[in-house]
């Protein structure tokens, strides 16, 4: 099935970026029940599931060639967002057969790789790309391997190079992340990085999550659902560039609030990497807005639970303080209390339309 | 979970030696074989009999076109079946069963220079590691123990490259390592695989002149599950006792009955295997469990572990 | 922002000397007795040298058995002791060692935090592991913080919020470090609201 790319949409500015009915409809959902609290919610990445969006390794959507281009604009102010250690090399071409792989096979239609021996050729048809190199010279690529296929995907990404027991985040593509720092963080073991996350540590999260990855197989990758909330569909939510999007936070109000206010959704997958012995994490950010949410009926009422309800900590770790209230005061409307069942899926296959 | 498994046929099957022989597979159904990287092995599904044996051999190399792969099967004198049918019974044009190429011997890729010690077949994961440093241009040494009518063997599998970093020990002593690991410069990770008692005495070695853990690397070839006292497993779920003997292992036992068990490495090493005691007492010669999961007997790693008890109940 | 409790905050203990190793390098940003930097030197089994910064022109980072920094009377032996008179003097001599280094050297850095994370990180770069190096703090908690904005590093910060001698940002000092750049996180504090700032404590004397 050929995808409908929207490559004119922004992220920023005008922000023109708006989901479709049907991307609405395949929006990853987060939250199976009522309450949030975090947990090793990792489950096998394979085909199938309550959203479209687990169906493929790596998801393609409408906002493909609009989230390539956004990420390009980043990538000319700020290089330091694409960082790999030099250890990593085997890795940055695992990385990119790996996603050219799945793109072909998934995406037929919009990605072709042709293959002799190590002489490969790739296109990439929505973003107008046809390049001819040699698998393992790094000198016939444009770019590094790592850089030149993440700038063709969606959705940051990390290496993580496994040693002593433990994993470190040994390189990355980081441009719609969820204010974290690749160059500051970069080289730091897996407890490091995820110092800032409040309250995990303490349930031993990060112990079982690590225990589990160590042992993370070829062939056998895992997916997991995070979230947090953002003020219009802004990609580039960066401390780097915190100075220009802190302000979005103090212009919500309960008129425009339904239409500003983003749930972020992070698909996050985790592959190990034959060639290098590393970890591929892919961290895909999906937005919608929760006017959009509100029209699917389970989603509008679980998500005002669970915001109503969240731990306080983890309600400020998510930079929700200043307008958490306004936002459950708006979801109020459609909550009538009625029990959900649990689970994620929308239960419907249309949506009413906008208010 | 169950893993994937591909069907891969034999290209070529080439003595190398009365007991060593080489084996080159491409997948059955044209295409390519699965990506893998220095230190990865492949289990092979052999069916000789009425039992799988699913044998574990180190990749020889990992070839960036994927074209084929490659590994050199020692046949054993206590085999339990699988080297010997491999050695006897597999012909080119076989096709064989093979789980996807796993890794629990890596390379260490921060590491500046590289220190391999090998005896007889356990040289096999350092041909894939010298392939790999040769073409990233890191410095390396290998020292490889063998028989002395075996040297000729690996000389000419060592040949390809540069002869002043190779230093192959002929005969039945093992030495002269003090001199070379003391000297060692601070990037360097040091790597063994061979014979257990040799891997053992190595690592010693290495301790005793200050090499702290980060820097020791070994592959072990399993076995130890091996040898104990018989008991009775019970596996609740499943509805089924069986006998555990003396020469044989838990895992081995549980999938003689019929049961599909988790397992990847076979050595106590990588963690599938692990499964929950409802009641006994295991006794633990894995290499995965913590402390804490040691004490509380709740868990067991059923590759190599075994029972203190008469019966151990298991949640399988 | 400011979130305590942060698991990439260094934890710091004594030191001891590491019976594992077959040469041990104590390195100190001031005088201090190597009785109070370390545990076991005295029965040491191998050799062990006290380096330590003297922050004055009239030492020469001359070897000496002499006894300690302090010039107390000592029990130690130390094999040997070098007093260097600035940090970057005894940094320049510690690459210098280390590039002839083997593996078996133990080292052990105790001072401000920026300056045992510069040696570390020049360790690494000289190819040790991190278990081959043990840490101690000593003197002031004084930290050094990246700008995540603008990338420059702002040194001797003892407050709460410190202005950025980059882009002049008021930082707030998150607790999160990073060992690579021997630096905490700084990140500004009124990006939501210009001018909106919590009172500045002094936080790290």
């Amino acid at each position: 099935m050929t995808i409908q790319f929207k490559p004119d949409e922004t992220f920023r500015d005008d922000f023109s970026y708006a989901n479709s009915d049907a991307a609405v409809l395949r929006f990853p959902f987060p939250f199976p029940e009522d309450a949030y609290m975090y947990s090793v919610n990792i489950e096998p990445h394979v085909p199938g599931g309550p959203s479209p969006a687990f169906d493929n390794p790596f998801d393609v959507d409408e906002h493909y060639v609009a989230e390539c281009r956004e990420r390009a604009k980043v990538l000319e102010q700020d290089p330091s967002r694409c960082k790999v250690l030099p250890h990593m090399m085997a890795a940055e071409w695992d990385t990119l057969e790996l996603i050219m792989e799945s793109f072909a096979t998934s995406y037929p239609e919009h990605f072709t790789l042709t293959r002799e021996g190590t002489a490969w050729t790739w296109e990439n048809r929505p973003l107008g790309i046809r390049d001819s190199f040699i698998f393992g010279d790094a000198s016939t690529l444009p770019l590094p391997p790592f850089e030149y296929i993440t700038r063709q995907a969606q959705g940051d990404f990390t290496l993580q190079d496994q040693r002593d027991d433990n994993l470190f985040i040994d390189g990355g593509m980081v441009t719609t992340q969820a204010d974290w720092s690749l160059d500051f963080d970069v080289g730091m073991s897996f407890h490091q990085w995820h110092g800032p996350v409040p309250l995990a540590h303490q349930k031993g999260v990060f112990d079982r999550a690590l225990k589990f990855l160590l042992r993370l197989q070829y062939g056998a990758p895992v997916r997991r659902l995070n979230w947090t909330l953002t003020v219009n569909p802004r990609l580039d939510t960066s401390p780097e560039n915190y100075p220009q999007w802190g302000p979005d936070r103090t212009t919500l109000t309960p008129e425009n609030i339904a239409g500003t206010l983003h749930l972020r959704v992070e698909l996050q997958s985790l592959f190990r990497l034959p060639r290098s012995n590393a970890i591929l994490f892919g961290i895909r950010c999906y937005l919608c807005s929760i006017e959009d949410l509100a029209r699917v009926e389970i989603w509008g009422k679980r998500l005002h639970r669970v915001l109503r309800d969240l731990h306080p900590e983890i309600a400020d770790y998510k930079g929700t303080t200043r307008y958490r209230d306004m936002a459950v005061a708006w979801l109020s409307r459609f909550d009538d209390g009625a029990e959900l069942p649990v689970g994620t899926a929308p239960r419907q296959t249309s949506l009413p339309p906008k208010r | 979970m169950s893993q994937p498994t591909v069907a891969l046929r034999v290209t070529a099957a080439v003595p190398l030696s009365p007991l060593l022989k080489g084996f080159t597979f491409e997948p059955a159904d044209g295409g390519r074989v699965a990506p893998s990287g220095p230190g990865a092995h492949l289990r092979l599904f052999l069916k000789p009999g009425d039992r799988v044996h699913k044998n574990a051999y180190s990749l020889i190399s990992n070839p960036e076109d994927r074209s084929h792969a490659s590994i050199i099967v020692r046949r054993t004198a206590d085999s339990k079946g699988g080297s010997a049918f491999l050695h006897e019974g597999v012909r080119e044009g076989d096709v064989i069963e093979a789980g996807l190429p796993a890794n629990l011997f890596p390379v260490a890729r921060t590491a500046r220079r590289h220190l391999m010690v090998s005896g007889g077949i356990g040289v096999t994961p350092f041909l894939a590691y010298i392939a790999a440093f040769e073409a990233a241009g890191t410095p390396w040494e290998l020292h490889h123990f063998c028989r002395a009518d075996e040297a000729g063997v690996f000389e000419a599998l060592l040949a390809p490259y540069p002869a002043s970093r190779i230093h192959i020990h002929a005969g039945p002593v093992f030495g002269g390592l003090d001199e070379v690991l003391a000297r060692q410069p601070l990037g360097t990770h040091f790597y063994t695989c061979g014979p257990a008692v040799m891997m053992d005495a190595a690592l010693e070695l290495a301790r005793a002149l200050g090499w702290p853990r980060a820097r020791l690397h070994s592959e072990s070839f399993g076995g130890a599950g091996e040898g104990g006292m018989p008991f009775i497993a019970v596996l609740r779920r499943s509805n089924l006792e069986i006998a555990v003997g003396a020469e044989t292992t838990l895992l081995d036992a549980i999938e003689a009955a019929g049961v599909d068990a988790p397992c990847l490495c076979r050595g106590g090493a990588c963690g599938q295997c692990l499964t929950e005691v409802a009641e006994g007492e295991p006794e633990h010669r894995d290499h995965f469990l913590d402390a804490e999961e040691r004490a509380s007997g709740r868990v067991i790693m059923t590759c190599v572990s075994r029972a203190r008890t008469a019966r151990l109940v298991l949640e399988l | 922002m400011l979130i305590s409790d942060i698991k990439s905050r260094p934890v710091y203990e004594r030191l001891s000397v590491d019976a594992s190793g077959r040469r041990h390098l104590v390195l100190s940003d001031a005088p201090r007795p190597l009785a109070d930097v370390i545990d076991g030197a005295e029965a040491a089994q191998a050799p062990l040298a006290y380096w330590y910064v003297a922050s004055t022109s009239a030492v020469d980072g001359k070897p000496s058995a002499a006894p300690d920094a302090a010039g107390e009377a000592s029990n130690y032996a130390p094999h040997e002791t070098r007093a260097f008179r600035a940090i970057p003097h005894v940094m320049d001599r510690l690459s210098h060692r280390l590039a002839r280094e083997s593996v078996g050297l133990r080292l052990y850095v105790i001072g401000e935090e920026g300056f045992v994370w510069d040696v570390v990180r020049l360790a690494r770069e000289a190819g040790m592991e991190e278990s081959e190096c043990r840490t101690a703090h000593a003197g002031s908690l004084r930290r050094k913080v990246f700008c995540v904005h603008c990338k420059t590093i702002t040194h001797n910060v003892t407050t709460s919020l410190a202005t950025c001698e980059g882009c002049g940002a008021s930082l707030v000092v998150r607790d999160h470090f990073s060992r690579g750049l021997s630096a905490f996180m700084g990140v500004q504090a009124d990006a939501e609201v210009p001018g909106e700032l919590p009172p500045v404590e002094e936080m790290f004397p």
